[in-house]
């Protein structure tokens, strides 16, 4: 039976494609929500970065959404492959075109070459955001200051980089720690024999080693390493304790599956096994997204591939220590599995996933980064990225070229962020070989232009002490009965990791309350906030504070 | 396909007949039956833009009708599957009855309420309604207050001019926002500015360096800084909006800006077998209706008695500080009314969604503005006798007025919103509830913030009391 689900599932990707080659092209009339447009301001953005590089960043491409400069607005550092990464300050101004300055690092160029990704989180507990480079060799700690000056900080966190293909990264603070546990998803060995076949890497996880300062001198292996190229600390069952989760690119592993590692505080990680009830997926994982599409606390997944994506949810039989999900993507239309437009009627190659709440109605939207890994010639060469919105019936609505997204690039990482602090998600895809894409958000489509979406609101948490971010926080927003659930989490996407505000859309309420279960698991009380506005809520603090962007 | 009915309503039957060899269409044609209710008028056309005194006043006649009218199940009354809650939202269960004092549907139209003592007047006790967020517990039927609000209807007379005040007011304390974050950023100082604006304070705002405010020190106001001048609790920002809750709660006649397909997926979204039930041109009408009714006036008595009374309440009503929240006038600097106004939020028609749906009237063009008073900067004194901000009304001691058990939208179950006294003579009975019988009644129910006036006013004579309410009794709807 195992073995039956394995080949229809291999077998969906291939087929699909020509399965489902009568289904409807995305029309703006037959839309039953706003159609975001997306503005392509790439050539005005000041924004000139490209992903390149031989093989090896023939996967990777990813940049890191950060405040390095205290001023709330997103700025960028942008993967370059075998080119020097870069970082970009943003400039824009409220509601207006996106518009980022370049800033020189006072880094070796070397360290900034060979990056296939990157994260920000704040390591040391300083209130900088720090930065993790994910390289092709030996990986960077980057510690932030004040004016986003960043210094390489392997040394004083103790934490040797290695010497690995890494591309992928999550990072949480474990119970009882100050400082946050790093874990690290390694690609091919290219040194073992009969590389790269069969020879993936062992993953790393690395621990705090002190709860006085960083120290990361001590490497926990997580093997069998089956080549990750996104992974994800989460909480699948709401217990409160951290899996790691990992989506595994099967071009390059033998014997491999995808992965959930239970990792226990003050305990060895430990693979959920088919004992535990989790099934053997075997897909080309690129890219993992998290969303509570159900607002039930159980997170489901969007995992990228070439072909189908993958939508998972706790299947039926799941129980609290039995993780087994099921695919509803096909149902939930989410596939994505080929182009939804031009002639090219090849599987896709899918890479970044993230949810969010693109045009405010208060649905999960899912964008999927699209590119060709090369030249691969069983799969599409023009191949957009998908905008695909959540719809009331539970539907996904492909929505990409309407929203002006399809264009001929080669998608890898990517942010849904607002970057020009207007309430509404602007958009950045790191491409291979082609400049990174800058889209601004101008609202919903209309026959005369564009007009206002739904309310919105955007969150920031904060606390005192260890884990000023309150990374591994849960944000319950509620408006009338139903609650969207949001989590603060470092990793997934695709070499892709962004801090800061966190995004809701509200639909047509006005109001809303918001409860946080903070880090340690306490729930906060009732904050209640109006629509449209920048939210600020500090740990314990009874009333929430309003930020207003300049 | 919005179902209503047009002057010539025709509808289509095919019916297939086989006659001889063929298949033979048949087409039968009927028309509106003319003794059938008709209140939805498909090809009423509105204009955009600015209209002139009398293609208002078109609108305002289908706004009246509209007003009056006892909607049909045919028309949508009715929502069998959505609750009265703001954000649409399903019901559980299809209720067993169409009307119900409680949860609703309660009128059959809105004149049903409003009718004290004219059209677009005040109710009596009789008109309650009771008022729940309708997420939970929709589907009440005890008037126990642990499930609902009961309130007593307002009269809508001068609700034009509240809401241009309303307006103004609110852009004034954007304005002092964004004046005091720009301070604070560029001394990078924290700056403390107090929120006044037309005479009224909302207590203080700080802001700080990096664009934060604090926003612990206001006064009576809503933290986006949106002055909600509508409803007892002042909840309600427009007329607009007020409307869309208003048709929904009461006659489940949903409007398409709120209720159809683009927020809720569905064109049926209370599932009575009617789609889009209102466009925005039914509810700009509504709103044109109430945005331009006169506002109550101060009627000189005929009796030199009376006169003489009033004329010394008029002087006892500010010595003992009634005037501090119940302001006799308030300046307003324009009298152009634009629907949809600038402060309304998603799920109520804003500028520049539907450029075909923006009105513009001048209220000043109308008879009853040439009433109104100027002050020595031009600007019109609107005489509501109210301070458009909300008050602890309750205490320990006085607490006739704390009687509510639910908060609203935030709003504590003890403050509401200062009520206008404009046309409070013909408005009895008096109170949130409505269960106060008579002017001195209510005056000695003040609690809380309104405590020391009403300590006051108990400790008059007979004579004095009296004199404040002859001043009182002047406040009447024409």
């Amino acid at each position: 039976m195992q073995a039956l689900k394995i080949l229809l599932a291999t077998s969906a990707c291939l087929v699909a494609p020509w399965l489902y080659a009568e289904e409807a092209k995305p029309s703006l009339q037959a839309a039953p929500m706003d159609l975001p447009v997306l503005q392509d301001e790439t050539a005005s953005s000041g924004i000139n970065q490209q992903y390149t590089g031989p093989w090896e960043f023939f996967v990777g491409g990813g940049l890191a959404v950060l405040d390095c400069n205290q001023d709330r607005m997103p700025d960028v550092f942008i993967a370059g492959g075998e080119q020097p990464a870069k970082l970009y300050i943003n400039a824009s101004q409220p509601g207006q075109a996106l518009v980022f300055k370049p800033q020189s690092l006072e880094l070796e160029e070397q360290d900034l070459k060979q990056v296939t990704g990157a994260y920000p989180l704040d390591i040391d507990n300083d209130g900088f955001q720090d930065l993790v480079l994910l390289r092709v060799g030996r990986n960077i700690l980057l510690k932030g200051g004040a004016d986003c000056r960043f210094t390489k900080a392997n040394k004083l966190w103790s934490y040797e980089g290695g010497n690995a293909w890494t591309t992928a990264f999550a990072a949480s603070f474990e119970q009882g720690q100050n400082y946050p546990s790093l874990a690290f998803g390694n690609y091919v060995d290219r040194s073992a024999p009969g590389s790269p076949w069969g020879t993936c890497h062992e993953n790393d996880l690395f621990r705090p080693s002190s709860k006085d300062q960083p120290d990361y001198h001590e490497r926990t292996a997580l093997a069998p390493g089956f080549c990750a190229l996104s992974m994800l600390f989460t909480d699948w069952n709401k217990s409160g304790e951290l899996s790691l989760r990992m989506t595994n690119d099967r071009q390059y592993y033998r014997e491999g599956e995808e992965q959930l590692w239970r990792v226990p505080a003050d305990n060895p990680p430990k693979l959920y096994s088919r004992s535990d009830g989790w099934q053997r997926v075997l897909i080309w994982g690129m890219g993992i997204a998290e969303g509570d599409l159900e607002g039930d606390g159980f997170p489901e997944y969007a995992l990228t591939s070439m072909g189908d994506t993958r939508l998972q949810v706790l299947d039926d039989e799941a129980e609290e220590d039995r993780p087994i999900y099921k695919d509803i993507a096909y149902e939930r239309q989410a596939t994505a599995h080929r182009p939804y437009t031009g002639e090219d009627l090849r599987p896709s190659t899918g890479w970044h996933a993230e949810f969010d709440d693109v045009n405010n109605d208060t649905k999960l939207d899912l964008f999927i980064a699209k590119g060709n890994v090369e030249a691969m010639p069983d799969f599409a060469a023009f191949d957009p990225d998908n905008l695909l919105l959540g719809q009331w019936d539970k539907k996904f609505y492909e929505a990409g070229l309407a929203a002006g997204i399809a264009l001929p690039r080669h998608g890898r990482g990517a942010s849904l962020h607002d970057f020009n602090a207007d309430g509404l998600l602007d958009l950045m895809v790191v491409n291979r070989k082609d400049p990174v894409s800058v889209f601004r958000n101008l609202g919903a489509k209309t026959a005369q232009g564009t007009q206002l979406m739904g309310n919105w609101l955007q969150i920031e948490l904060a606390q005192h002490g260890s884990n000023r971010n309150a990374v591994g926080a849960t944000i319950a927003i509620k408006t009338g009965v139903p609650s969207q659930i949001r989590r603060i989490q470092v990793g997934g996407g695709h070499a892709s990791g962004e801090s800061g505000f966190v995004h809701v859309g509200l639909g047509v309420a006005e109001r809303a309350t918001i409860r946080i279960q903070w880090p340690d698991g306490q729930w906060s009380a009732e904050y209640r906030v109006f629509a449209n506005q920048f939210v600020l809520i500090k740990k314990d603090d009874p009333q929430v504070r309003y930020w207003y962007p300049q | 396909m919005k179902a209503k009915y047009s002057v010539v309503s025709v509808a289509l039957v095919v019916l297939a007949l086989l006659a001889g060899s063929g298949l033979v269409l048949a087409e039968v044609v009927t028309e509106h039956e003319p003794w059938q209710d008709q209140h939805l008028q498909a090809d009423f056309q509105l204009p955009t833009g600015a209209v002139s005194p009398e293609e208002l006043e078109r609108i305002r006649e289908y706004g009246e009708q509209l007003f009056k009218a006892r909607f049909t199940r045919e028309e949508g009354a009715g929502r069998p599957k959505a609750t009265q809650a703001i954000i649409p939202t399903k019901r559980k269960r299809v209720s067993e009855f169409t009307f119900s004092r409680t949860a609703g549907l309660d009128a059959a139209a809105c004149a049903g309420c409003h009718n004290e003592p004219k059209l677009g007047g005040a109710g009596d006790f009789a008109a309650n309604v009771f008022v729940s967020e309708g997420f939970v517990n929709a589907d009440f039927d005890s008037l126990d207050p642990q499930f609902s609000n009961e309130r007593n209807s307002n009269h809508l007379f001068g609700a034009g001019l509240v809401e241009l005040l309303a307006r103004e007011m609110t852009t004034e304390l954007h304005q002092l926002r964004q004046q005091a974050l720009q301070q604070a950023r560029r001394t990078q100082q924290a700056v403390k500015v107090e929120l006044r604006t037309k005479g009224v304070s909302y207590g203080y705002l700080t802001a700080e360096p990096e664009g934060v405010v604090d926003l612990t020190a206001l006064q009576g106001i809503d933290t986006d800084l949106i002055i909600r001048p509508f409803s007892q609790k002042g909840v309600f920002v427009s007329l607009r909006q007020f409307t869309i809750n208003a048709m929904n709660q009461h006659h489940g006649m949903q409007a398409i800006e709120r209720f159809g397909e683009r927020w809720t997926g569905e064109a049926d979204f209370d599932e009575d077998g009617i789609k889009n039930e209102m466009n925005a041109a039914d509810i700009s009408a509504l709103v044109a209706w109430q945005a331009s009714l006169p506002p109550p006036i101060q009627q000189q008595p005929a009796d030199l008695k009376w006169q003489q009374a009033a004329a010394r309440g008029e002087q006892i009503f500010h010595k003992i500080q009634c005037a501090s929240c119940h302001i006799p006038a308030l300046p307003l600097k324009s009298l152009s009314f634009t629907d949809p106004g600038g402060w309304d939020l998603a799920g109520t028609l804003r500028q520049g969604e539907q450029a075909d749906a923006k009105l513009s009237y001048d209220f000043a063009l109308q008879t009853w503005a040439k009433q109104l008073k100027r002050n020595e900067k031009g600007e019109f004194l609107i005489p509501l006798f109210g301070d458009l901000k909300r008050h602890v009304i309750a205490d320990e001691k006085v607490a006739a007025l704390g009687n509510e058990l639910l908060s609203q939208r935030f709003v504590e179950r003890d403050q509401f919103m200062t009520s206008e006294l404009w046309g409070i003579a013909s408005t009895a009975p008096y109170g949130h509830r409505g269960d106060q019988l008579t002017l001195n009644e209510i005056i000695q129910a003040h609690g809380g913030e309104g405590r020391a006036a009403r300590d006051a006013y108990l400790a008059l004579n007979d004579t004095e009391r009296s004199s404040l309410i002859a001043y009182l009794k002047t406040l009447v709807i024409e």
